[in-house]
């Protein structure tokens, strides 16, 4: 893209020359004339992303290091970091992110896959509908549709109950910590499959259909091709999603407060409740907080450099 | 190409930097606007008179505080018509959230003149923010109010704020359940915990009701059970007291017994709770006396209810029939206009009006720490839906001799952390281990603090 962009821009300026070519001067003027129209049109941007976001994360960086509450900030040193280490919460808050991320993000993607395949041959019958259906779960509103899961799936809930008319146990989804992640995991995969879904099937109009015939008449079967065919094809896609997940994953944090507050006993608490907790629940300790706001930074640069290395490769 | 990649990693870590960057940019600003705050602070109290013509007041649950606050709003009118009080009914945890960010960044715009903070948080408050709450040792007068309350609010001998609801702790339990499994009345007096077991086993045998529900991220009965011995999380100096609090350690292996015996339910969350009881799920429930309203929700078990005093532990020295859980009090944000009116509000009504105390018992079930409501004519009444009892004279009597503790400033830092230890040792592990690792890591958070 960069050296599109540079071949672009000396075509112009060669342009230019052209047309000043005998006068030097007004070449020249011209030149810098649109060098300060540039400069102009990227400042704004500089400066807002500068305000926004590089000022906040230095000044991040810098609380890190500060110990004490309230007013009393002083200079501390590494002892958030130390602390950061011997804390078993975090430790417990990076293990449930974990688990979210390692069952929750292939479990979904497979199943919007497997999903947009479905929805994607042209002979299946209200196919509209079915896309609107698995779609509808994205636009409604995290807090809302964790109070439903909550409501559904608390231990006297409809599911419960459900369970009970046909003769099994309840199962006590806010109580017990296995049984909550399960329930976590089951909130975000139903909230974002659809999201998911979209990219995959945008994605499957691109692929021209003719290969898929010419597949068929060599004897593949559905399952070949869309291993062999199908996911070769979107690996871009793939590839996107896994990481526009991956950091949603890390950044989870809606579904947890409002289903099970981060409980039992911290069994369901991710990094992102974790850092609210430390500054607006608990007794607010900033310093720490943003200390461990940065092995979340850490962990982000990671883990998108993993999954550059292992699928970005040949499209780069 | 690499260098491409890292960019995009780093882009995507800028992503998330997002959220994390705007807590801290907010905070940062502390610094920044402390010394501007300071000098809000001159104009503000020179603009105080002109402005003083009205009052906000933010307190939580429409059934209790907020409807003190509205009572003795229509009290206050009385006595001086000019001044319009404004009650903010708003969630505790939003009132929390809104002190924390307006307390560390120094600006204080919107922020209301009267607030009503939870006594395990005001420590951290008075210590964190040092001059933001307005010193109340002119409207408190400390020997018309109960000791353990005031040392909450107490700091470099100063008196922060107006003692509002007792938290004493009872036992509110079913008459008709305790009968059916073969106990009296009398047999619910002076109880410790092996004796409520041993009825609680009797409860689940005869009945197949649990004795009571418990919640696995609230660990409310263990800071009771606690506070019934004198002892917290911290001890008087603030310093974490974990691994060698034989309170703490009895009061977890009690909480153990419980759930081994198979006398507990559980219930995620306050509702759940509530709905236990108002369900008949459990016979018992041990709780603050302000529990009784949520009680009283279930019309249909009027009479069936009685209440006892708080179990004591009977292995550990010290501890007493009475604790504590929960309980507020009335504070003034220092640096917002009409400071003089908020506190001339407060000495008016909760911090003297034995009258409105009085009306407030009746109405909200208030059980004051005001010395002179215990004489009032609705707290020697006999309640219906419990039974005829004196509910309230007994509430009084006990709340005198709840040991007063030190809360120091990260309550619901350690119990955030103790209910990961006391989740592993309930699946197992050993209490003196468990409690030991908390020891360093409560040691972590309070030391932080100083």
């Amino acid at each position: 893209m960069n050296s599109e962009q540079s071949i672009a821009a000396k075509q112009i300026t060669s342009d230019f020359r052209t047309v000043g070519g005998p006068h030097g001067s007004s070449r020249h003027t011209l030149e810098k004339k649109l060098n300060r129209w540039g400069w102009g049109f990227v400042s704004m941007s500089i400066v807002l992303i500068s305000v926004f976001v590089f000022f906040p994360m230095i000044a991040a960086l810098i609380m890190s290091f500060q110990t004490g509450k309230g007013v009393n900030m002083h200079f501390g040193g590494l002892t958030n970091y130390i602390r950061l280490f011997h804390d078993q919460t975090v430790a417990k808050a990076l293990g449930n992110t974990f688990i979210y991320l390692i069952f929750q993000v292939p479990i979904m993607l497979i199943l919007a896959l497997i999903i947009s395949v479905i929805l994607n041959d042209k002979n299946l019958k209200g196919r509209t509908f079915f896309r609107v259906a698995i779609f509808l779960p994205c636009i409604t509103s995290l807090v809302s549709y964790s109070l439903i899961m909550k409501n559904i799936f608390s231990n006297d809930g409809i599911f419960n109950q459900l369970l009970s008319h046909i003769g099994l146990s309840p199962i006590l989804w806010t109580t017990d910590s296995f049984w909550a992640k399960v329930l976590i995991i089951l909130s975000i995969t139903w909230r974002w499959t659809g999201y998911n879904m979209i990219f995959y099937l945008s994605g499957l109009q691109g692929i021209e259909p003719s290969i898929y015939e010419a597949a068929e008449i060599d004897g593949a079967n559905s399952f070949q091709k869309m291993i062999h065919m199908t996911v070769p094809l979107l690996k871009p896609i793939i590839l996107f999603t896994t990481i526009t997940s991956t950091i949603g994953t890390l950044q989870l944090f809606d579904e947890v407060q409002n289903i099970t507050k981060g409980g039992p006993a911290n069994g369901t608490v991710t990094i992102s409740q974790y850092i609210y907790n430390l500054c607006f629940k608990y007794t607010p300790n900033f310093g720490y907080a943003s200390a461990v706001a940065f092995i979340v930074v850490v962990l982000i640069v990671f883990l998108s450099l993993i999954q550059m290395k292992i699928g970005g490769k040949e499209n780069q | 190409m690499k260098t491409k990649s890292i960019a995009a990693s780093f882009l995507s870590a800028a992503m998330l930097l997002g959220m994390t960057a705007c807590s801290g940019g907010g905070a940062n600003s502390a610094s920044d606007t402390a010394p501007a705050a300071g000098n809000s602070q001159a104009v503000s109290s020179s603009a105080a008179k002109d402005a003083a013509e009205k009052l906000t007041v933010w307190a939580w649950d429409d059934t209790f505080n907020v409807k003190a606050a509205n009572e003795a709003k229509a009290a206050y009118a009385k006595i001086d018509p000019n001044v319009k009080v404004d009650v903010v009914s708003m969630a505790q945890n939003d009132i929390v959230a809104k002190l924390n960010t307006a307390f560390e960044s120094g600006n204080v715009d919107g922020m209301p003149n009267i607030v009503l903070i939870e006594d395990y948080r005001i420590k951290n408050y008075l210590k964190s923010y040092p001059g933001v709450l307005s010193d109340l040792s002119d409207v408190t007068t400390p020997d018309k109010f109960m000791d353990y309350k005031l040392k909450t609010m107490t700091q470099d001998g100063k008196i922060y704020g107006v003692p509002f609801d007792s938290g004493v702790s009872c036992v509110f339990y079913r008459t008709d359940l305790i009968e059916k499994a073969g106990f009296k009345q009398s047999d619910m007096q002076n109880l410790t915990w092996d004796k409520y077991i041993e009825i609680g086993k009797a409860v689940k045998a005869k009945t197949g009701k649990a004795m009571i529900s418990v919640d696995p991220s609230d660990l409310g009965l263990i800071r009771m059970m606690m506070q019934s011995a004198g002892k917290w999380y911290v001890n008087s100096d603030g310093k974490a007291d974990i691994a060698n609090n034989a309170a703490l350690k009895e009061a977890v292996t009690i909480y153990k017994k419980m759930q081994q015996e198979g006398i507990t339910i559980t219930a995620s969350g306050w509702d759940a709770g509530v709905a236990a009881v108002n369900e008949s799920k459990v016979a018992t429930s041990v709780n603050g006396c302000w529990y009784a309203s949520s009680i009283k929700k279930a019309a249909d078990q009027s009479g069936k209810w009685a209440i006892a005093e708080f179990p004591k532990m009977s292995n550990v020295s010290g501890s007493v029939n009475s604790s504590n859980l929960g309980g507020a009090s009335w504070y003034v944000i220092d640096k917002v206009a009409g400071r003089d009116t908020a506190k001339d509000f407060l000495s008016k009504t909760f911090a003297s009006d034995t009258g409105l105390l009085d009306s407030l018992c009746k109405d909200i079930s208030l059980v004051s720490t005001y010395k002179d409501a215990s004489s009032g004519k609705n707290v020697n009444a006999p309640d219906a839906f419990f039974n005829n009892q004196k509910i309230y004279k007994n509430w009084i009597d006990w709340t005198v001799n709840i040991p007063a503790v030190n809360y120091g400033t990260s309550t619901y830092d350690v119990e955030s952390k103790m209910t990961e230890a006391v989740q592993s040792i309930l699946k197992g592990a050993s209490i003196d281990d468990t409690l030991k690792n908390a020891q360093t890591e409560v040691e972590g958070i309070v030391s932080a603090a100083d």
